[in-house]
Order: structure tokens, then sequence, then C-alpha cells
């Protein structure tokens, strides 16, 4: 069994190394030349390498190169093409910076970069310059630079140790493991210290001071041996993973996985670099693990922060970061261990007192005691780090409060007890103490309960036990009882301030739960893009307690501002720079992060299935340098959820807009059916009689003959008044149509109307209901007739053959004219009512076979419009059927009525 | 005996031209509006012929098609419009005989009526001689002969004038004929059916602007054209 995992482990490792280098491919070489120490001649050999590759035909450019005012540097400089700096103002100075976008659009074969670990000025897209190198790479151009060993991360602590000096600018193991090629510059210790003497050596002014202490052979030699190391260590692995690209078989060592706990105590930051060395020697992976206890970790933020540094350090230096919430740690520990296929445990020892151990064995303890199978390495504190921490060690106020809370309580339990005496002695007194402690304890927690207790233990001995009014006991058995009182307060004060402790982390995280479930539901119900916009804006401005933001991209557009809380619609441009950032990359960039960390806001990307849908921005209002952990996870679970619930706004949106096209097409298809077989139904008729009457006139009676003609004739009316229709409504549409504004009497009109219509369907009965003395309208008596021979054409489609259309005519009291045509037909369904007068609509349209075009109450509504009156549809009239469309002609100034019908 | 018309159709003008040209032309007219209509006149009425529109306000002309095949061996003529390609083809693959596009003059339509019956008519009586201009066409003895010479046809090409000339009159889908000739497994090979009738047309041409015997019926098929 064994033997099948290692092969499938070599097998995973063969594919990994083929698409390492394939990844490698599209991307730049990256060269470092790694010296031991300032003065060891490194930027000296890279620009003597460049002018070697210079030579060979290579277009080479420096992008930056500190020559220290260094004339042999100087020299190697002329001759190659220099890049400008890009100026960056910082405090009252203009700093000169490595300018990564002018690189990158100029193309180099190779580029020179200097001082690899250098931090940016305030205010660029990067702080760091290796983070500029990155993007320089990826762009596919080849970057040579240089570094001192002192600069890798994991590094420090031992270079601190070595040299004494602090160094903060720092680059990530991770990247100098992803160089191509390492360059070690090396020099003996005995000539650098002479380069120093001879002034050969360049160093910032406030660096002279530390020269003495720095420049020391030991020193030196130590550096020297690192810098070598490291780059033996990396020609293994190179070794190996050509081995690897190549497909040839082991031996290889086999795969470690390196596991280190980090805890919130001083030295976890040492435990975490070793791990670090270690992971990095033995080539292997390596994951920081923090065990969250529920007892003790929540609500204290000082810990909280601790644990957070160690793991972001974890993480620079190449970890996988994990929390897992525990009970029992050890076991918790091993069994990650066992379900990730961990080799090797880091730990660091608890650098508690003696008499603790002897109650509990510390963790580390347990876990060598526990392993199986298991390497375990434990660290052992420091003798300066060694000062014990106290998870429960409140902070100064809260002592001091717990204390105050304590002497009043056990104030409180004296005056009681004092005055219970006087009604009746009670046998035991050290119930009201304890009952007090208790309260203390459940109140405001352990430190006040521990209070409580021991000042209850001197307030007893002095009111209550004899000799009363002194601290001196009488009897033996009373200093006994005293003392198991002491040790009962204090376990039952402790246990009982720890119950609320916990009561209240759980709550805390109950809140933490509700709040995001709440989130969730809420966003799950906001119906529309700008509700869910809110809600994210406002709640992420609540977990931050501050200030946010939410940008969107829509449809690949540029980010926009899409909300905020409190409202804010414009952004700084570093802001906006981060936002992007975050956006393009989907990482988190802005404040606490290296990407723009001069950016006001804190930026993190919601990702959804479709990609970066935006970014979530927020800006904490209590100044703190690292993101706390709850905030951060809060924030990245509201970014998820709030990706989902706006792409499936947009999904919904889009369907939306997706059915409202088909419904177009299906209209249009629609409409050209029902236009076709209008016009050919007639044609049709037409036809087929007149060839009837050709062909076979003779043999035709006379009667059918006649029934023949007449059905040509109304049929080539019909057609007639469809193509009429259809030409109305076009120009209607195009504007076309010109409207007369002429003097008009509707009875007349309707008259008109109703004897066409008469005409076309002679069986039909059209009762007229003409109020007299109607006052003339202005309008198109053309148009009008027009109309109304629609509406009566339509009544008669809709309506029983043997059914009365009625037409009727009134004065409104605002001083219209109304004409209402009725029919007893089936009435239009509700839902149709408003529809009617769209074009092309036809109430039961469905087979496509209901009678007329759609077209009549469309070009009515439309030219009733047009002379300011107004139209409209009811139904049903009565008995469930029958529909009135109402026309309603506004009142016009009226001339004189004699001169009018003189004139017509 | 007057034949007997179903005339199925729920256009009011329609009806009222076409029941007094077919009177004139010589049959007896049976009215139907609906689907349902024309199922129940078709079994009470025994039309000797079918006149279909597409678009009924019941049921679609296709079901129709469908319920009356199942019983009724009545050649059904369908009216339909010019654009409702599928519509016709599949018409006559659910076993429609012959199709007549509206706008349409009677002449035709009657023309149309007299070859279905008489389409019927052989059924029964199995007549398989055509004469189409100086083409002479016996399925039966198996011979065809162009201006009284006899002419060589492939087997294939054989089947495919004989699958025409019992329909002579009728329109044949695409894929009867295929299904005729080919088999059930080649209804979609077009390019076959175009090729053979491209050949077939070559040898019954006995001057090349003599009138072409079979035509195309565009996106439907064929129809051969011939007196018996």
């Amino acid at each position: 069994m064994p033997e099948t995992v290692s092969r499938s482990s070599r097998q995973r490792a063969t594919s990994e190394a083929l698409l390492e280098l394939a990844a490698n491919e599209h991307r730049g070489k990256l060269k470092v030349f790694l010296g031991m120490a300032p003065g060891v001649g490194k930027t000296y050999s890279m620009l003597s390498a460049a002018r070697a590759a210079k030579a060979e035909g290579k277009d080479v450019v420096v992008g930056v190169v500190e020559t220290h005012g260094r004339s042999e540097t100087a020299a190697l400089v002329d001759g190659l093409e220099v890049l400008p700096r890009r100026t960056a103002p910082y405090r009252n100075r203009v700093l000169m910076e490595f300018d990564v976008d002018a690189a990158i659009a100029r193309r180099p074969d190779l580029l020179l970069v200097d001082e690899f670990a250098h931090s940016n000025a305030p205010g660029l897209v990067h702080a760091k310059r290796y983070q500029d190198v990155e993007g320089v790479l990826q762009a596919g151009i080849d970057v040579w630079t240089t570094l001192n060993v002192q600069h890798v991360e994991s590094l420090t602590d031992v270079v601190e140790k070595i040299a004494g000096i602090t160094v903060r600018e720092t680059i990530p193991d991770k990247v100098l493991e992803r160089a191509d090629e390492i360059v070690v510059v090396d020099l003996p210790p005995e000539d650098l210290i002479q380069r120093l003497k001879d002034g050969k050596v360049y160093l910032p002014e406030n660096a002279r001071r530390a020269i003495d202490k720095f420049f020391l052979p030991s020193n030196l030699t130590a550096l020297r041996e690192l810098a070598l190391r490291r780059t033996a260590d990396r020609v293994d692995e190179q070794m190996l993973t050509q081995l690897r690209q190549r497909g040839v078989e082991g031996p290889w060592p086999t795969a470690e996985r390196l596991l280190v706990c980090v805890g919130g105590d001083e030295q976890s930051e040492r435990v975490v670099r070793s791990a670090a060395r270690m992971a990095s020697a033995l080539k292997s992976d390596w994951i920081a693990i923090h065990l969250a206890t529920a007892d003790r970790d929540e609500g204290d933020r000082k810990l909280q922060k601790r644990i957070d540094k160690a793991l972001r350090l974890a993480e620079r230096l190449g970890a996988t970061t994990v929390r897992v919430p525990a009970k029992d740690l050890t076991a918790e520990i091993l069994n990650y261990a066992n379900r990730n296929n961990i080799t090797q445990v880091v730990i660091g020892r608890s650098p508690s007192g003696r008499w603790p151990r002897f109650l509990r064995r510390s963790l580390s303890d347990e876990l060598t005691a526990e392993a199986q199978g298991l390497s375990v390495t434990v660290i052992a504190p420091e003798a300066a780090a060694a000062r014990r921490y106290l998870p429960d060690m409140p902070e100064p106020g809260a002592l001091a409060a717990g204390m105050a809370v304590a002497t009043v309580a056990v104030g409180l339990a004296v005056t009681t007890g004092l005055l219970l005496e006087q009604l009746s002695p009670l046998p035991n007194m050290s119930m009201i103490f304890l009952l007090v402690v208790l309260i203390c304890a459940l109140r405001f927690g352990v430190s006040a309960a521990v209070a409580a207790s021991i000042f209850s233990f001197f307030a007893y001995n002095f009111f209550f036990i004899d000799p009363r009014f002194t601290f001196t006991i009488a009897r033996p058995h009373e200093l006994f009882a005293l003392l198991i009182f002491l040790a009962v307060a204090v376990i039952t004060g402790s246990l009982a301030g720890r119950l609320r402790d916990q009561a209240n982390a759980t709550r805390a995280r109950a809140e933490a739960t509700q709040s995001l479930y709440e989130f969730s539901r809420k966003l799950s119900g906001a119906p529309k893009i700008d509700d869910v916009v809110w809600l994210v804006a406002s709640q992420s401005a609540a977990i931050a307690l501050g200030r946010s933001v939410v940008l969107l991209s829509k449809g690949g557009a540029d980010l926009a501002l899409e909300g905020a809380w409190p409202p804010e619609d414009a952004l700084s441009t570093p802001d906006w720079a981060a936002a992007r950032w975050a956006f393009e990359k989907g990482e988190p960039a802005g404040h606490f992060t290296a990407t723009m960390p001069s950016a006001v806001f804190h930026f993190r990307p919601m990702l959804a299935s479709r990609g970066t849908l935006g970014v979530i921005g927020i800006a904490m209002s209590e100044g703190d340098d690292n993101l706390p952990a709850a905030t951060e996870s809060a924030l990245q679970s509201f970014a998820d959820q709030a990706a989902v619930a706006i792409e499936r706004t947009w999904l919904v949106d889009e369907a939306a807009r997706m059915s409202t096209a088909a419904e177009g097409e299906r209209l249009r298809s629609a409409l050209l059916s029902s236009v076709s077989h209008d016009l050919r139904t007639p044609l049709a008729s037409i036809l087929g009689s007149v060839t009837s009457l050709r062909q076979l006139g003779d043999r035709i009676p006379a009667a059918d003959q006649a029934e023949l003609l007449a059905t040509i004739e109304e049929e080539a009316t019909r057609l007639t008044q469809f193509v009429s229709n259809l030409l109305d409504m076009t120009r209607l549409e195009a504007g076309a149509l010109d409207i007369r504004r002429d003097w008009i009497d509707v009875t007349d009109v309707v008259r008109a109307a109703a004897k066409r219509g008469q005409k076309l369907m002679p069986s039909r009965k059209i009762e007229l209901r003409m109020k007299p003395d109607l006052p003339l309208v202005k309008g198109d008596a053309t148009l009008l007739e027009h109309v109304i021979f629609n509406l009566i054409d339509n009544a008669h489609k809709y309506s029983p053959a043997s059914s009365v259309t009625t037409i009727a005519s009134a004065r409104l009291e605002s001083g219209a004219v109304a004409v209402r045509v009725t029919d007893q037909g089936y009435g239009i369904p509700n839902d149709a009512l408003e529809r009617v007068f769209d074009k092309f609509y036809r109430v039961g349209g469905d087979d496509g076979r209901a009678p007329g075009t759609g077209l009549g109450l469309a070009i009515a509504a439309s030219v009733v419009r047009a002379m300011g009156g107004e139209i409209s549809a009811r139904s049903p009239i009565s008995n469930g059927g029958g529909t009135e469309i109402s026309i309603m002609l506004p009142e016009a100034v009226e001339p004189a009525r004699q001169i009018s019908s003189k004139t017509t | 005996m007057t034949p007997r018309i179903l005339i199925v159709d729920d256009e009011p003008q329609i009806i009222r031209f076409l029941k007094p040209a077919l009177s004139a032309a010589g049959y007896a007219t049976v009215i139907a509006a609906t689907g349902g209509e024309a199922l129940k006149s078709a079994a009470t009425e025994a039309p000797d012929l079918i006149l279909l529109d597409l678009g009924l306000p019941d049921l679609d002309g296709k079901e129709v098609i469908k319920q009356l095949r199942v019983w009724c061996a009545a050649p059904i003529v369908v009216l339909s419009a010019r654009d409702r390609e599928t519509e016709k083809i599949e018409a006559l693959d659910l076993g429609a005989d012959d199709y007549i596009n509206k706008p349409f003059g009677i002449g035709e339509l009657t023309a149309r009526i007299r070859a279905a019956l008489r389409h019927a008519a052989r059924q029964s009586g199995q007549q398989t001689h055509v004469k189409a201009g100086n083409l002479d066409i016996d399925i039966l003895a198996h011979t065809v002969t162009l201006d009284g010479a006899p002419l060589k046809l492939t087997p294939k090409e054989f089947d495919l004038l004989a699958m025409l000339v019992r329909n002579a009159g009728l329109a044949v889908t695409h894929r009867q004929i295929l299904t005729a000739v080919w088999g059930p497994a080649h209804t979609e090979d077009l390019q076959y059916l175009r090729v053979l009738i491209g050949q077939l047309r070559q040898k019954l041409k006995s001057t090349p602007d003599s009138v072409d015997p079979i035509q195309t019926e565009p996106g439907i098929g064929y129809r051969f054209v011939g007196e018996t």
C-alpha cells in the first residue's frame, strides 16, 4: 500500500513540474545577484554581465541602478539605455522611483532593476519593488536584479541574531524561490572590510554608526555562509526540477509536509520563521494552523492581533494558513495532520511556569506523547520572551473595574451579614460571601470574582470570626474553614466567570452568524440591483465600523461607483487604482495589503461564476495596521454572497430582456401570418368567383351568378378597407397623416359611418341614439368617419349576427362631445382591456384566426388622440357581455352656428 | 351519379363562391365550418372527395387528415396558403392526395378535383397506362415508348417513373418518393432523387423544347401530368 501512495505522489510531482514549466514559458526569466552584505559588488557584476549580453546583441535597458556616485559603476552604466524614473512626492521630498509602466511599454529583452528588496514611496501601485518586478516578468520581459541575503524574510531573525540589526525591507522567500537563476557575488570578508576602509563601499549616512557592529569578520562570515547555503539549496532544487521535467525516476526525497501550530503567544512569530526555514530546507509544503478555542480566543483583541500577525507572516513565507475551531487542541492537531498527510509538526513550547505543568501537561508535551508516526519539533522559548502568557489576563482598566466591583460587593455582603446577625444569628455567614462571589463572577467575569473571593476572605475573617474586628483567628478549625472557603470561592468564582466568558463568546458568535444570516436573507429578498448594492454597502459599513463603497462593472464596462455608505460619489486616485487592481486580479488590494497600501479603502473582489462582478471597499474608523481576521472573513463571506445576489439580479434582468425580445419575435410572426391571411382570403374569394363566372358562367343559375358578383364586390371593398387601414397605420406611424382642424358636426359624421357600416354588412342592425344640438368640434371629418366606421366594424366582428350595435352621442359636463359604440358581443377580458388599442392586438387571437387585423382600434386611438380627444374601452356592459368603446372629443370655442351651417 | 364534395372551410366568403361554382361544375356539395363538423359529415354524408382548409378554428387541419385517414379513403385536396410549405408537406405525408394554393382559379381547382377522383377510381381498378404527348407508359407491361420507339430505363428510373405515373395528376412529396424507391432509410437523401429525376427527364424528352411531363412542385415534390 505505501508503494502505491509514493508512486502516485511521484506522478503528481511530474505533472506539476510540467505545468510549472509551461507556466514559466511565457514569463520573463528572473536572475538574482545575491550578496552577503552591501559592498560585495553585486551591481558591478550585474552591469558587467549586462554589457556582455548587450554585446551579444540583446536589447538591454536599465530600469533602476544606484551607482551611489561611484565612478566604476557609473562607467558601466554608460552606453546602456537608462529609463527615466518616475517621481513620487513623499512628505516634503520628491522620490525618484522605478517606472514599471514605462519599462513594460519599452519591452526590452532584458531589464536591470537594482535593489530587489526596496520599498516604494507611498502612493505608488505597489508597496515593494519586487512586486513591480513581478509585473515586468509577467509581461514576458527578463529581469536581472540584486539582493543582499539579510533581506530574505525567513532569515531576518537569524540575521538579527548574528549581526544585531533589524531588517525592515524584506522579500518573501517565495519570490526568491521563483527566481530562475541565482548568482552569488562573493567576496572574502577580509577583502570586503578592506574595500570598506578604502571607501569603496557606499553606505547611507544613518547606517554609518552601524558599520562597526555590522562589518565584523565574524558577522560577515556568518552572512556569507547564509548566502552560499541558500544558493546551494537552490542548485539542489533546480537539479530535482530538471530531473522531474525529464521524467527521470527517483530516488527523490519523499514528500514532506510540515505543520506549524501558531498560538497567540509572544514567540509565535519566531516559531513560524523556524518552520519556514525547515520547510525551505526540506523543500516541502507547509501549513500554519491556528486552533481557535471558544472559551478564550474570542473577544481578546490583542491575542487576535498577534495570531493574525503570525499567520500573515506564515503566508508571506509561503505557507498555507488555516484556522480550525477546536476544543481538544491535541486531538485536533493530530486529526488535521492525519487527514492532510503531515509528516512533521512544529510547535513552540509554552513558556509556562513549573506548577501549571504539574497540574496539566503543556500542549507540546501532550502532542509529543500522543503523536504516532509524526516527528514533532518543539521550539524552545527564548529567554527574553519567556514571560508567561496569561490568556485570561485582563487589560488594566478591566482589572481596576473588577477590583472596584468586588470591593462594593463585599461591602454589601458585610452590611447584609451584620444586619442579618441582628435578626437571627446565622450558623454559617460564609454562604453570603460565596453568593457575592458567584454574582460577581456571573456579572463581571473572572477577575472580579477572584478579587471578590480574596476580599471576602479578609472581610469574613475581620467582621465575623472571633475575635471580631481583628485579622487574628482564635480557633484553629476556623482558620481551616476559612482557607477552605477561600479555595471554594476562587474555584467556583473562576468557573462561573469562565462560564460567563464562554456565554459571551457564544453570543458574539451567534450574533455574527445571525447578522450574516440576516444579510443573506435580505439579499435573497432584494429584487433589484439597487437594493442589493445598498444592502451590501450598508452591511459592509456596519462590519467595518466605518465606511464602505461598492463598485460594479456592468457588461465589461469600467468599474463604476454604484453605492456607498455613508453616501459618497467620488473616490481618490489611489483608491480607484486599488479598486481596479482588485477587480482585474481578483485579489484584495488597497489598505492592509501590499498593493496600493496608501489607499484609504480596503477592496475585495466579488467573484461569481461569470468572473469578477465588482469590488467592495471598506475603510475602518479605528486605525489598525492589520485587517482583523473576524472582519476579513465576514467581509469575504459578504462579498461572496453579494456576488451571487448581484449575478442573480443581472441574470433576471437578462432573462426579462430575452423574453421581451422573444415576445416581439412571436408577435411579428403572428402579425405576418395574420396579414397574409387577411389579404389572401378576400383575394381567394374574388379570384374564385371571377374564374367561376368566366369558365362555368353558362352553367350557373342567374341567382348564383348575382351572388358571385356580390361576393366579388364585397370582398373587394373589404380588401380596400384593409389596405387603407394598413396605409393609415403606416402613415400615422411615420407621422405623415395630415389631420385637418375643421369645424365638424359629429352627428353627420356618425350617420355617414353608420351608412358605410350598414352597406358592408347589410344583415346587421345599427341603432343610432344621437343627442340633438351637439356642439361642433374641431377635427378631421374624413378621419373621424373612418374611426367610427372602424368601431362599428369592430363591434360587428365581435358580436353575434343577430345582435344590435348602438351608437350614442352625448355632451359631457366638461363640454366635450362623447360618442359611444356599444355591442352585445362576447366582451373583452379584463386583462385585455388595456391592450385593445395596441397595434395588431386581437382578443382571442391564439390560433391566429380571430377576425380582423388588430388595426382598426389602433388607428381609431391614434386618430382620436391626434385630434386631442380620448378613447377608452369598457367591458362587460351587461349580463357578462358587451363592449362599449367611447370617444371623447374636447370642446372647442364655437363660431356662430348659423354661419357654419350655412357655409357647410 | 354526381360526385359529392365535402367543403371544409371556416371562411364564409370562400364557401359563398365555392358552393355555386362547384354545383355548376357538376358536383354536389356538403359544407363544414369546423374540424369536428368535417369529421361528422365525412362519416354521415360519404363524400367522394374532401376539400380541406388547413386553418380551422377548432382542430388543426392536419389532425383532421390524421383522424380521417384511419377509416376514410376518400381523396383529400388541401386548400392552403403558398407560404405554409411545411404544412402542405406534412398534410401530404399524412395522407392528403393533393393541395392547391390560395388564391386559386376555379379551373385549376376542378382539374385537381378530377385528377384526385380519377386516381381514387384507379386505386380500385388498377389502370396503369398513361400517355403524355408522344410518350406512352405502361407500368404493368413494363414498357415506356417515346415516339413509338422503346426507351431503355434503369430499374431505379423505372421505379421512380412508375411511382409518379400511379399518382398521375397529383403531387407526390419527396419523402413519399424516396420511401417508395429507395426505402424508408433514405427519406432525407434528396440528392439521390434530384439526380435520378434529372436523368429521367433527359430520357423522356423527344425534342429539347417539348413539355416536361414531370413538374416540379417547389419545396414539396413532383407531379406527373399526362392523359390516361
